[in-house]
């Protein structure tokens, strides 16, 4: 179709020019934002020096008391050592008698130091029995000068501020910066597929489909409202052009019907080649109203992206600082670890996210996609907004669980939409489409929520993901009203227990689902969701780290899943890839045996993501290439059915493994056990998949 | 203008804002922040003083509530610097034994002030009020015991009048690159969609003239010529189909 290719060049070149611009204009408020910090920083850092000279000088002034000559003070350098320590934008102090000689000092003298303490409004300051202290600029750095004296003048301290603190403290601004960069360019792209994408890929596929259809000879009209833009009024031109075929068809057939009705012998054979030209017109095209069916508009999947999108991204905003809050509103609960506790939301989360997903699937079919994922939105935007207010760790588990049955639903309708507007021909452009929206909502939401969060705080950052999930019911009230589902399209059902546990103890489906699916979520779930954020903000960090971290992961999973999609369909040894992307996953956590620096937990994440991204794609595509007895003798939904409902409750343990693991070896031994695990597993599954009973064979329907 | 540039430009426009609008509010937040800490800091320092004084007297056997020069000190510390309110000495259970403010003396903190000191990982604590902020400093003796705490507060006027002109100044900076982009990125986006709005007006122009007979179905040099040529072609046969039945209608009179 020439309008994919076509309007993704188009995109591309609008995203470009759009970053560009953000660009110049980040650069701009940044240039300006120095210019503020320094102005306003620097008096203020002077300010603080002169309260650290004060402290100081004190003790000085208390061995000079007791007699101890200025030029023999003891312990002077480890005093200034540790306010050095304390303070980082100081670099240098220094204590120099009355000629500006200097008698102690610690750090990196700066240049133009010595000529500063020996110049005359410098040594003035000093013997001058009213001044309090003086501030100056040497080169780029600022000093602060306190004279010290008790009954007389006996010398004076500096205090070097160091020039480039200003520049440390944006450089931390910056790198949430980028972030919003990175976020902006998927913010476009998402934009200019609901602002203007959405209308025009669906214009642009109806004009290709009135292209088809007129020249396969069907010239039935169709009676559509068409969009008074540009596509649109193209699209009624063609209407009109088709019209008045009909116009002129409906006339010829009229006339010629009244001529024969009123003909007979002669006159009948007169009009025999009028009514053999227009048998042959009819065997050619076909004219008068078209079937009434679903217009372009209802069946058009681009619909479905922003409010998934939308609400996605409301959930996924809380994921670096969940954790983090948790502990906040912390309870002591008898018999259960801080730990554990501080991992419960998730797990909950993750649990009725399992298990309400099966069941919630034929729910939305009953009650209408439309309306499931409204109802779904409004329960998810009750729970966070009761989130953000609330009281312990008990209401918190309350309001958390309605957040994991909104997201439920609204998960399960938006995956049925799809599925109802899709044929086997384009079920994958379909699914690419949901998972793109799902994708991009992980890559925007952990490191955005992660900024707010260590900004406006963990409640205001909770009643943010409200207002998105509040602001994807708008989006979801645009979808079309009538419910679809093509001929060929089967009820769902959810598995049924003896169905699951038939699977269970199939050792074909559990190496595929124990070894490979369950592992990959545990460490997911485990490591991203629980260890990463609290492990950070442990270290000093902060939730905005966290988001960052968790960003990678999903940038990977962006960049490579495709690839390795792929890549894996084409060598058709899936098997190999999910190897291998265990095997990576299982060793990113080993990283930290070699460090725990935060350069080392930044691989962690990288190697993670990578080996997620090349195991997940192939994963269940494994399942229909390996599992076709099971899917003969049990369905596809039921395979496929308990094959998801065991992964999600991979998602529900990762938390739980992962808080046990904390409570008996600390954060970093977590990690190492949790991919160590992974590790295992990934080894085991290559073990098992050897043997000419995972020959590969040729690849078959996903789910 | 036509619609589907209007909504490139809105898409511009709406990215922008968040884009623009999130840097300023890092940059705020940022300057926010840092100023606070300073002021923080600053305060603190004070607060050392008094802490080590308090420490070295329970050195010598001194008792936490009969430390008799502390009241002088704490009112000498307040005026070393400008930042500090006043300075409250009291003990775990939340009761003011020395003060700055002689009235304060026997008064309770509140709850909160003693909550937060509890479940403060070090010994230096801090609470934000709406008028005035507290900075606190657990005093531990030498079995690691809390035996009260000093707390100094401060006015938060100074922190927010500095972020008030400092923010006022990021929100003019974000203003003016918002406004920069509003006039240069519809510019820009004029140019880049050029090509696109001509390869649509040729379609919508050729689409105008479906029907007319005799146009020759000229290439535009768009993307959609084959679409259009197809399109033509089609209508072209079915008009000249329809065109015999007339003729031989006709000629059957």
């Amino acid at each position: 179709m020439f309008e994919k290719n076509y309007l993704g060049r188009v995109y591309w070149r609008l995203a470009g020019v759009i970053m560009l611009c953000v660009v110049v204009a980040l650069a701009v408020v940044s240039y300006y934002s120095h210019r503020v910090f320094e102005r306003e920083l620097v008096p203020e850092t002077e300010q603080k020096a002169a309260t650290v000279a004060a402290s100081v000088r004190a003790l000085v002034l208390k061995a000079a008391g007791y007699g101890v000559p200025f030029d023999q003070l003891y312990g002077v350098e480890q005093t200034f050592r540790e306010v050095v320590e304390d303070n980082p934008e100081f670099d240098f102090m220094a204590l120099t008698d009355l000629e500006g000689r200097v008698l102690y000092s610690h750090g990196k003298e700066p240049v133009g130091a010595r000529p500063h303490f020996r110049q005359p409004s410098v040594l003035a300051v000093g013997l001058d029995p009213t001044a309090t202290w003086k501030a100056a600029k040497v080169e780029d750095q600022f000093f602060v000068s306190m004279p010290i004296a008790s009954d007389r003048p006996l010398g004076m301290l500096h205090i070097s501020i160091d020039g480039k603190f200003i520049n440390n403290v944006l450089l931390e601004v910056l790198l949430d910066v980028v972030v919003v960069l990175v976020v902006s360019l998927f913010f476009t792209l998402e934009l200019l597929n609901f602002m203007a994408g959405a209308r025009l890929a669906s214009g642009l596929g109806e004009f290709s489909q009135q292209v088809q259809r007129i020249r396969s000879g069907d010239f039935t009209a169709t009676a559509r409202m068409r969009a008074n833009d540009e596509i649109g009024r193209l699209l009624r031109r063609i209407d009109s052009a088709v019209d008045h075929l009909n116009v002129r068809y409906e006339s010829i057939t009229g006339e010629l019907d009244q001529k024969l009705r009123s003909a007979v012998g002669a006159r009948r054979e007169q009009l025999r080649p009028a009514v053999e030209a227009l048998e042959a017109l009819r065997a050619r095209f076909r004219f008068g109203a078209a079937a009434p069916g679903a217009s372009g508009d209802e069946m058009n999947l681009n619909r479905i992206r922003a409010p998934l999108f939308a609400f996605i991204l409301a959930e996924e905003m809380t994921r670096s600082y969940l954790p983090t809050y948790v502990n906040q509103l912390l309870v002591d609960i008898p018999g259960f670890s801080p730990q554990v506790v501080i991992g419960l939301p998730i797990m909950l989360f993750m649990l009725i996210v399992a298990l309400g997903q099966p069941y919630l699937g034929s729910w939305s079919e009953r009650v209408g996609r439309r309306t499931a994922m409204l109802i779904g939105a409004a329960v998810a935007t009750v729970g966070f907004i009761a989130t953000s207010l609330a009281f312990n760790l008990y209401d918190l588990l309350l309001w958390r669980s309605l957040c994991a049955l909104g997201y439920a639903m609204v998960f399960v309708a938006a995956q049925g939409y799809v599925l109802d507007r899709t044929g086997q021909a384009n079920r994958a452009q379909g699914f690419a489409l949901f998972i793109g929206a799902i994708m991009v909502a992980t890559v925007c939401g952990p490191s955005i929520g992660g900024i707010l969060a260590d900004n406006i705080g963990f409640r205001a950052a909770f009643a943010v993901s409200g207002v998105m999930a509040f602001l994807s019911i708008l989006a979801i009230l645009k979808l079309p009203k009538v419910e679809l589902k093509l001929a060929s399209a089967r009820p769902s059902r959810a598995p049924r227990m003896r169905e699951i546990m038939a699977l269970i103890v199939n050792k074909r489906f559990m190496t595929l689902t124990g070894l490979a699916a369950m592992p990959a979520k545990i460490i997911l779930t485990g490591v991203c969701f629980y260890l990463v954020p609290l492990y950070i903000v442990s270290i000093g960090n902060t939730s905005a780290m966290a988001g960052r971290m968790l960003m990678v992961y999903a940038v990977m999973m962006v960049m490579i899943v495709p690839l390795s999609a792929s890549l894996s369909d084409a060598s058709v040894r899936r098997d190999r890839y999910v190897s291998v992307g265990l095997m990576i996953s299982g060793l990113s956590g080993m990283l930290l045996l070699i460090s725990d620096s935060f350069l080392v937990l930044f691989g962690v994440v990288f190697l993670l993501g990578l080996g997620q991204a090349l195991s997940i794609a192939a994963q269940s595509a494994l399942v229909a290439e390996h599992c076709q007895e099971e899917i003969r003798i049990y369905g596809n939904d039921a395979v496929y059915g308990v094959y998801r409902l065991l992964e999600r409750l991979g998602n529900a343990l990762g938390p739980l493994i992962a808080s046990l693991l904390v409570i008996f070896w600390g954060y970093q031994g977590a990690f190492i056990a949790i991919s160590a695990l992974v590790l295992f597993c990934g080894i085991a599954f290559t073990i098992a998949t050897r043997g000419p009973a995972w020959t590969p064979e040729p690849a078959a329907g996903d789910d | 203008m036509g619609t589907i540039r209007f909504r490139f430009i809105c898409v511009a426009l709406v990215v922008s804002f968040f884009a623009v609008g999130m840097a300023a509010f890092l940059n705020y937040f940022k300057y926010k922040s840092t100023i606070a800490g300073i002021a923080k800091t600053r305060v603190l320092l004070v607060g050392r003083g008094i802490e080590n004084s308090v420490l070295a007297s329970l050195q010598v056997g001194m008792q936490f509530a009969e430390l008799s020069q502390l009241t002088q000190l704490v009112q000498r510390e307040k005026t070393s610097d400008r930042l500090v309110k006043g300075i409250d000495v009291f003990d775990t259970d939340g009761k003011i034994l020395y003060s700055t403010d002689l009235a304060r003396v026997g008064d309770k903190v509140p709850a909160q002030w003693i909550g937060i000191a509890n479940r403060s990982k070090n010994n230096e604590w801090s609470v934000e009020g709406a008028q005035e902020h507290m900075a606190g400093i657990s005093v531990r003796n030498a079995f690691n015991l809390t035996v009260g705490h000093v707390g100094l507060r401060y006015s938060r006027e100074e922190v927010d009048r500095a972020a008030a002109v400092a923010g006022r100044e990021i929100l003019m900076a974000a203003l003016f690159s918002f406004l920069g982009i509003a006039l240069v990125a519809p510019l820009a986006l004029i140019v880049v969609i050029r090509r696109f709005e001509r390869d649509l007006h040729a379609l919508e122009t050729a689409t105008s003239r479906l029907e007319a007979p005799g146009t020759p179905a000229a290439s535009t040099g768009s993307a959609f010529d084959e679409a259009l040529g197809q399109l033509r072609g089609s209508l072209a046969d079915a008009n000249r189909s329809i065109d015999g039945v007339r003729a031989r209608l006709d000629a059957a009179g």
